[in-house]
């Protein structure tokens, strides 16, 4: 059995790949086994993920080399704190997803769960690829079948879905081949293609124009992905149009995903000097996420519909990850891995919740949503859980990662970085409040035009199989305030200490 | 100054090719233009990662000669060019391809339901059909 | 707006040019590319793979993770348009 340990993190990458190939198969034989197919496999690997997890924090970062090669040579995982955090948020998150998406996708995808469920097992698997290696080039590797996946299952979404799904087609695919180009200014001037070989290799060259412009292509490009302002413009369309299962995966692991990619390239591949002393983009990318945070909750506040007012609030959570990192500093460092557990908690229970709401009502207008608290009670208790968290109210997380982000700007000593967060917030508690006034407190008809007495409202609850991934996203989303300490002292602290 | 243009000139067409590219992917209203250009941009990058693994003078192509049947045989890493860039561009060329046909699978879709490939016309059928539904 | 384009296009153009400026000369054999990690497969590659191509040795070996990667792409690429483009057979289980 111990053995079996020490093979979990290649274990974890080829289990559900191969349960992917295997998908199809099952589906051509009974399309009923798909879903509990899907659950069981991404249950593994969220298992198997809590093991990696457990074993970093006791006896601290594994190196696995991929066939046995040593590095540089071959492909190496060195898994840290850092990196067995996010494999724990992917594989939970996908495991929601995979609960859900039973009735979720017989609804929307009707007679195309079979491929929909590969795809959505590939999609988990890849986003668990990117941030388990060690490799620049394995990561672009992984980074293209995690878009593809979402390409695809954004495509088959309603509505224009496909024309949105083209313009992140192209927009992916320029974010992607910039990142790929770094890479190879990297390699053209070190000859290595390795993480950690590269960080040792680096410091020599700082004053190089080919690292310069190998920094700048990465973080440009994993801007893209992320959908950073002003390269925000393809998400609103791509994710609104998605299914719902679909956008509750997508919407809260891609942006945070590039994100974690960012931290590395900021403060793994560079150094943080790099930033500080030669080449400021981290200036740069810290106004462009104040302009985010700020236009994002302005375009939200905007939307007639919920869902898309969800997307815009994606672009303004990108902000808050993009902040932290740029800020270079230690609370902005913790601030930046705390809002990335929290969005992804925040995130997949906002976006599942609405793909309920979608479920019964058809739509998502907010007109629509009028005493949706009595017809939906479980579903809207977990949505305004979300929405505290997006708010930042304690004991939800979004409290501690706002709180930690506000004293990194303060540690930087950037007054405008602070109203800008403030403002944002209040902005924050505009948009989501109206949607919360209208479930809760608005009548369908205003009691002058009514005729006759109400009908009794019914009760119209999702299935179970869709209600239980929400209500434990929202509990999620308390665990992780209420655990906010823990994950500091067991995740984020060992992480400083090697960085800063 | 030509010994510098000499060194250069591989990188700077292939950053010429690049820039097609992304023109065509930017500016081009009708979209199976834009795949192209999005074609030409990878290509770009598949050709500058080749020309990094070149060498010159007098090497092989990275397959060993005189390999079978010598029991120990020394090669020496001078005489054949870089195999890695060549390994990394067979899996980038496969992503293009694959990138390509999904794009060319969306673009049907998207011909079904706008029956046109301009950008333009596309967005305005788009604005029509939001109007309808207010 | 292609004017704004083409300014953007040179623009990004002119940074990878200036990029270029500190490159190792073109085919030069003792860039880092070609004297770092890449030797080692040369002179290993036969007697730890047994592959005279050293391309093949290093694709299907040293980095086999990547070609696993590879060949995934084009496993999703097939689901995807087998997703999109299939008609719909709701009848088909048996």
């Amino acid at each position: 059995m111990n053995g079996m340990t020490q093979q979990f993190p290649a274990l974890i990458i080829v289990i559900p790949l191969l349960a992917a190939l295997l998908t199809p198969l099952l589906g051509t034989l009974t399309r009923r086994l798909c879903h509990p197919w899907l659950v069981l496999i991404i249950g593994c690997a969220f298992c198997m993920s809590l093991g990696i997890a457990a074993q970093v924090i006791t006896s601290g970062p594994i190196s696995y080399n991929m066939g046995g090669w040593e590095p540089p040579w071959g492909i190496a995982y060195r898994i840290d704190h850092l990196n067995a955090l996010m494999l724990v948020l992917i594989s939970g998150t996908g495991l929601l997803g995979a609960l859900y998406s039973g009735p979720s996708f017989a609804k929307e995808l009707p007679g195309r769960q079979t491929y929909a469920s590969a795809l959505y097992l590939l999609m988990i698997t890849s986003l668990m690829g990117i941030v388990i290696t060690g490799d620049l080039f394995n990561v672009f590797v992984f980074l293209e079948i995690s878009s593809l996946s979402a390409y695809g299952l954004i495509a088959c979404g309603s509505g224009d879905a496909p024309f949105a799904t083209f313009r992140y087609i192209i927009m992916g695919t320029i974010g992607a081949s910039c990142y790929l180009l770094g890479v190879g200014y990297l390699y053209i001037s070190t000859g290595s293609l390795n993480l950690a070989d590269l960080s040792r290799l680096l410091p020599q060259l700082y004053h190089s124009h080919v690292v310069l412009t190998a920094g700048a292509l990465m973080l440009v490009g994993l801007s893209l992905k992320m959908a950073l302002f002003p390269l925000h413009a393809w998400l609103p369309d791509a994710y609104y149009s998605a299914p719902s299962t679909v956008s509750a995966t997508v919407a809260p692991l891609y942006t945070k995903v590039a994100g974690y990619l960012m931290i590395r390239i900021i403060y793994y591949l560079f150094e943080r000097r790099f930033f500080v002393e030669v080449f400021p983009i981290t200036t740069i990318l810290s106004w462009a996420a104040v302009v985010a945070l700020l236009i994002g909750s302005i375009y939200a506040i905007a939307q007639k519909d919920l869902k898309k007012m969800l997307c815009y609030s994606v672009i303004a959570q990108v902000g808050y990850i993009v902040l932290g990192i740029a800020l270079v500093n230690k609370a902005g460092f913790s601030s930046a891995i705390l809002t990335i557990v929290s969005e992804v908690c925040t995130k997949s229970c906002i976006f599942l919740a609405t793909g309920a709401i979608i479920y019964r009502l058809g739509n998502s207008r907010i007109d629509n949503l009028r005493h949706l608290f009595r017809r939906m009670p479980y579903t809207m208790l977990a949505f305004t859980i979300g929405a505290f968290s997006m708010v930042g109210i304690p004991p939800t997380s979004g409290f501690f990662s706002k709180l930690y982000l506000l004293f990194g700007c303060l540690e930087a000593g950037n007054w405008v970085f602070i109203a800008a967060l403030l403002c944002s917030t209040i902005l924050n508690v505009i948009y989501f409040f109206r949607v919360i006034k209208v479930a809760c407190f608005e009548d369908p008809q205003p009691e002058y035009q009514r005729q006759e007495a109400y009908p009794a409202i019914e009760v119209e609850e999702v299935p179970a199989a869709m209600l239980i991934p929400i209500l434990l996203a929202a509990t999620s989303i308390i665990a992780t305030g209420l655990g906010s300490f823990w994950i500091v002292d067991n995740f984020v602290k060992p992480l400083l200490k090697v960085v800063f | 100054m030509l010994d510098f243009i000499i060194a250069k000139y591989n990188f700077w067409i292939y950053v010429v090719l690049m820039m097609i590219g992304l023109f065509a992917m930017l500016a081009k209203r009708n979209l199976v233009k834009k795949l192209i250009g999005m074609n030409i941009f990878q290509t770009a990058i598949i050709l500058y990662y080749v020309s990094i693994g070149v060498k010159k003078g007098k090497v092989h192509v990275p397959i060993l000669v005189g390999a079978h049947g010598h029991g120990e045989h020394l090669f020496k890493a001078a005489d054949y060019l870089n195999p890695l860039p060549h390994v990394l561009m067979l899996t980038a060329i496969v992503v293009s391809i694959a990138t390509t046909g999904v794009a060319l699978a969306v673009l049907i879709l998207i011909y079904r339901r706008y029956n046109t490939l301009n950008e333009d016309e596309i967005i305005e059928l788009r604005q029509a059909e939001q109007e309808a539904e207010v | 707006m292609k004017v704004i384009i083409l300014i953007f296009v040179i623009l990004s153009g002119g940074l990878l040019i200036y990029g270029t400026m500190d490159m190792p000369a073109w085919g030069d054999p003792n860039s880092p590319a070609n004297t770092y990690v890449s030797p080692l497969y040369i002179e290993e590659a036969y007697s730890k793979t047994e592959t005279p191509n050293i391309v093949s040795a290093v694709l299907a070996d040293y980095r086999g993770y990547d070609t696993m990667g590879e060949t995934t792409v084009i496993f999703t690429a097939a689901l995807i348009c087998a997703l999109l483009l299939r008609k719909n057979s709701d009848d088909d289980e048996a």
